[in-house]
């Protein structure tokens, strides 16, 4: 079984608006994936119904063969766009937190990362900057042996030097099973990592493609294609 | 997984709820030792009066601040960002509103034996003591006198009442806030909205039940036994079943409508 996720006739209906418009999207293991589309687009809606965050109008999605339930939670590590950490609890706390509700947590991994980001794992998360908690909520998403990774935009918020750090810790921290899905609009920084790209617009998938194939392909960057698929 | 949601939602409580609770054990000692004392007259009645309205401003305290925190905590750790950490978690939807409603039970049932503990700690150091404890006694009299064989049952019952009603405001208050977050940019006044037109639901029909029972029961009533024997049991079925129809509705809810910002 090689695919991690898929979706089929998956629609997402807001009041008046359609989010996500009779998606068919399959993604398969040991891949790191961009989902890239401009804002509003459908691409934080995608990752919310991964993360059982929403429930579809239509369609199904399934992750491993499942729907999105507590089974599935266990595999899918998931960082939002939000600061999502109770502000009173220390950096510590945070990861006694993570160790006792995720069996695929790895304290030791998620200590040596605020080792070298130089954290102090003592500090009370309400001290600590935006951009700075952030960071602390990607290491303790990227500290667990997930199979499924999806990251809201989880290099907006931090500066050049940290998302340096960030990507490599993406790189090397996700193991040959397992898919890392990153949603961003910020592609030049990414792109070097990239092994696949979904865009996404206005609900629809128009692309979902490998990286080398499009550079053979169009003979142009992801960015530039991007800039060329989504013009104002 | 339960277990682990108490754990840590007992941690989140208790940082904020033991401090107000060891302010309200000090000021019932001090009151205890200067109200022991018996002077009323001079500088120490000055610090006397003073510490017994520090004491009488700690119950309230501990009295609002339990019932605000609690339901600041739900809103909070489950309907603003926090909500993205609590529902991915890999457990259910109604482990999160278990976790939570046990807890702030217990902390409601808590901060209510504390107050009346440290009231009888205070008053036994009063010259009113033996008075009030023997109205107490002349109302458990009367209770057996005129309930007989029913005194037992009475007590369960009403034991069982103040459980039920206990969690009963919790729940209504879970179940307006899961209603009040569908609706975006104005969740708490949402909340608060649903919470009122709910509570005149409750009052409506609780009226009706009232006017439909004394007709069908009429005279049996006038007999102080139909309290355990009747009026007790419809109470806290009424009770057991908007407790149900809210715990349904605040899961259905969560699982199908979740709603996070």
């Amino acid at each position: 079984m090689n695919t991690i996720l898929e979706c089929k006739s998956l629609t997402k209906k807001y009041s008046s608006l359609t989010a996500l418009d009779n998606v068919n999207l399959t993604l398969e293991r040991g891949r790191i994936i961009g989902l890239l589309g401009p804002n509003g687009s459908g691409k934080t809606t995608l990752i919310k119904l991964i993360n059982g965050l929403l429930v579809q109008n239509s369609g199904e999605l399934l992750i491993n063969g499942k729907s999105p339930n507590p089974e599935t939670k266990k595999v899918v590590s998931y960082l939002p766009e939000k600061t999502y950490l109770p502000d009173w609890m220390r950096v510590s706390d945070t990861i006694n937190f993570f160790k006792d509700f995720y069996q695929d947590f790895d304290e030791k991994r998620a200590y040596d990362m605020l080792t070298r980001l130089q954290l102090d794992p003592s500090r009370r998360l309400k001290s600590l900057s935006k951009g700075t908690k952030e960071k602390v909520q990607l290491i303790l998403v990227m500290s667990r042996q997930a199979d499924l990774y999806c990251l809201d935009e989880p290099i907006g918020g931090v500066d050049p030097a940290a998302r340096d750090y960030i990507l490599n810790t993406i790189i090397s921290n996700y193991n040959e099973n397992a898919t890392v899905l990153i949603s961003t609009h910020l592609i030049a920084d990414i792109e070097k990592i990239l092994d696949e790209v979904v865009f996404i617009k206005n609900g629809h998938v128009t692309l979902h493609e490998s990286v080398d194939d499009i550079r053979s392909k169009e003979g142009k960057s992801i960015d530039t294609l991007f800039r060329e698929v989504f013009k104002c | 997984m339960l277990g682990k949601l108490l754990k840590h939602e007992f941690k989140a409580t208790s940082r904020l709820l033991l401090p107000l609770f060891l302010i309200l054990a000090v000021l019932t000692i001090m009151d205890r030792i200067v109200l022991g004392l018996n002077v009323f007259e001079g500088i120490f009645a000055t610090i006397s009066g003073f510490i017994t309205f520090a004491y009488v401003i700690s119950i309230i305290a501990v009295v609002v601040v339990t019932t605000v925190f609690v339901i600041y905590r739900f809103y909070k750790n489950l309907m603003t960002d926090e909500g993205y950490l609590m529902f991915t978690l890999p457990v259910k939807p109604s482990e999160l509103i278990n976790s939570k409603l046990l807890v702030a039970t217990l902390w409601t049932i808590v901060s209510t034996i504390a107050i009346l503990l440290s009231l009888i700690i205070v008053f036994s150091g009063t010259s009113y003591f033996p008075e009030i404890k023997d109205g107490f006694a002349l109302v458990f009299e009367q209770i057996s006198l005129q309930l007989g064989s029913y005194a037992n049952l009475f007590y369960i019952e009403l034991f069982v009442l103040i459980i039920v009603s206990i969690i009963n405001n919790i729940l209504m208050v879970y179940v307006s806030i899961a209603i009040g977050q569908l609706i975006n940019g104005h969740k708490i006044l949402g909340s608060i909205g649903a919470y009122i037109v709910i509570s005149v639901i409750i009052q409506i029909v609780s009226v009706v039940a009232l006017g439909v029972f004394s007709l069908i029961l009429g005279r049996t009533i006038e007999n102080v036994s139909a309290l355990p024997q009747i009026l007790f049991p419809l109470v806290i079925i009424g009770l057991v079943v908007t407790n149900i129809l809210y715990y349904w509705g605040t899961n259905f809810l969560f699982k199908r409508k979740l709603n996070l910002d």
